[in-house]
């Protein structure tokens, strides 16, 4: 009966490009399922925000369909971003504006502002509505973000590197909002993070973005559970499948590979230790493959 | 779009304070223009002219002057509206408008909007002392004064749309360089506009021409006082052209306004 149920998507993306000169987004493609926490992942300059930039239809594309709520982005902007809450790395209101002012400004823009609910989150928060928010602290100023995005009622929460620069208990605290927010079958999340310890906690869909192109998309569990880091001798590393090999490490003492099926591996060499990866690993080991593979080249 | 005009009238409203010293300033100018209209060197001018005596300038020039000198001030001080740009680019607020679901144009247009909500605070705050002005003093009568201000809340509009389309341009952080850019197409338009009498000019000068002395040099002012609606006209044409250049630039940008 569960093969039944259709699992929306809120958000995909279909061979889209876009092209800076000195950077370019190559044939991105990838969907984010309605009612789950999809972490972007990547290190800086890989594209996350210019994707993110792409799916709020921020900057144009130069091919490519990008849909959100089943629907192209080109064509009900507008009305999309009424179900969408942005949460950026900088709080982006003046300095001087007050939760009260934020509130005077937000109320003439969304239809679906919830007053008593914006200064319900100010009160959860620990957010004096009166004070200027150029005197809050860094985790404040993204928790008013935050509020704010809550506030009008968003089916679809896009954050870009919302937790970075913040401290762990900030950052735990931050979990936890974005935990209550998707307890409502309908509300997903697209949260764009190179700190991926908080992604493995938080996140049922992982998509992985490198150089422009997308490395890996999918379920979280499932790419932990493939991947995994061989432990070898530095001499042993020829003997391992190139088929299963994403890079190695090769240190004094051994070396590290990355296996992309962990499973084979143990079955083909079971006289190795085959070690679950982090995704911070599995990051770590499919950017020093397109390095290793650049040098090769150039 | 009303939430974003409220945002610019409220980061406006740190404006308020520079805009409270000008209205001080204007008063006592006021009060100096009275007085010296009615019983100072204007008054004895004027006397001199209505016996028929040769003075060497017209009272309503010297009056006119003044009146440009402060009364615009009210105009220029609310007009200010690079403060707004300084602090968007700062907050990064582009970005996060970019984001709302207000459509481009409409963004653009309460920039716009904003710009003229703040010069209608100035121009009606220099036509209540224009009127009083006029009640005051027999210089210059209340339709004079009124094409003054009309004509200074015209360049000031004309200078205003071309930097908020210079600053759409440049982008953030260039606000300095869009304001410059605004005056050197306003000076270069003035320029290609009068480009013979501009010419004449320059070689007089540079001659030492005894025709320059018989130049009228007060005929800018009359224009001021007579023909305000013509630049009324050309800034509502700049304004219209601005906003559409502004918002299809905007659009190829896709939207940080």
């Amino acid at each position: 009966m569960d093969e039944n149920i259709e699992i929306r998507n809120v958000i995909e993306l279909e061979h889209v490009s876009k092209d800076y000169r000195d950077f370019k987004l190559d044939d991105v493609s990838f969907t984010v399922p309605e009612g789950s926490v999809c972490g972007f992942i990547g290190q800086n300059g890989a594209g996350k925000t210019t994707t993110i930039n792409l799916i709020l239809d921020v900057i144009r594309r130069d091919s490519g369909v990008v849909r959100v709520f089943g629907e192209n982005v080109d064509e009900n902007t507008a009305g999309l971003r009424e179900d969408i809450g942005v949460v950026f790395d900088e709080m982006g209101f003046h300095e001087f504006m007050t939760g009260k002012d934020i509130n005077i400004m937000m109320k003439n823009i969304y239809k679906n502002w919830d007053e008593e609910a914006f200064f319900g989150y100010l009160k959860q928060f620990a957010l004096p509505a009166k004070k200027k928010c150029g005197a809050f602290s860094r985790g404040m100023r993204m928790k008013l973000q935050i509020a704010v995005a809550l506030s009008h009622h968003a089916k679809l929460l896009v954050m870009d590197e919302p937790t970075s620069g913040l401290d762990p208990i900030v950052r735990n605290e931050m979990m936890n909002i974005f935990r209550d927010f998707v307890v409502e079958e309908d509300h997903t999340i697209l949260l764009s993070s190179h700190i991926t310890g908080d992604l493995e906690k938080l996140a049922d869909e992982v998509v992985f973005i490198d150089g422009g192109r997308i490395v890996l998309a999918g379920n979280k569990d499932e790419m932990l559970e493939k991947h995994g880091i061989l432990k070898c001798k530095k001499t042993e590393v020829e003997k391992i499948s190139k088929s299963l090999i994403v890079s190695a490490e090769v240190g004094s003492f051994g070396a590290e590979v990355m296996v992309n099926d962990r499973k084979a591996a143990q079955k083909l060499y079971p006289d190795m230790v085959i070690e679950p990866a982090a995704l911070e690993q599995i990051m770590i080991f499919y950017v020093n493959k397109r390095q290793s593979r650049r040098e090769v080249r150039s | 779009m009303k939430g974003l005009i409220l945002k610019d009238l409220m980061c406006l409203r740190k404006q308020l304070t520079n805009f409270c010293f000008v209205m001080a300033g204007v008063l006592i100018a006021s009060i100096m223009y009275v007085l010296s209209a009615r019983y100072g060197n204007m008054a004895k001018v004027g006397q001199e002219m209505l016996n028929g005596n040769a003075t060497q300038v017209d009272v309503r020039n010297i009056g006119s002057m003044v009146l440009v000198m402060f009364m615009l001030l009210p105009i220029a001080s609310v007009g200010d509206m690079l403060y707004v740009f300084l602090a968007d680019g700062k907050a990064g607020f582009g970005k996060v408008s970019a984001t709302f679901p207000v459509p481009l144009k409409k963004r653009m247009l309460a920039r716009f909007l904003t710009i003229y909500a703040m010069f209608g605070i100035g121009v009606a705050v220099d036509l209540l002392v224009a009127f009083l002005l006029s009640l005051l003093t027999d210089i210059l009568n209340f339709r004079e004064f009124f094409g003054i201000i009309i004509s200074g809340a015209s360049v000031m509009s004309i200078y205003s749309a071309l930097v908020i389309l210079f600053c759409v341009v440049l982008g953030y952080g260039k606000e300095q360089y869009a304001q410059c850019a605004a005056l050197f197409t306003m000076a270069a338009a003035v320029v290609l506009a009068n480009f013979d009498k501009v010419k004449y000019f320059v070689v007089e000068i540079m001659m030492h021409d005894k025709k320059m002395e018989s130049r009228d040099l007060w005929a800018p002012l009359d224009f001021v006082r007579e023909k305000g609606y013509v630049l009324f006209l050309t800034a509502a044409a700049v304004s219209i052209l601005a906003y559409f250049l502004s918002y299809r630039i905007a659009d190829r940008k896709r939207g940080v306004v």
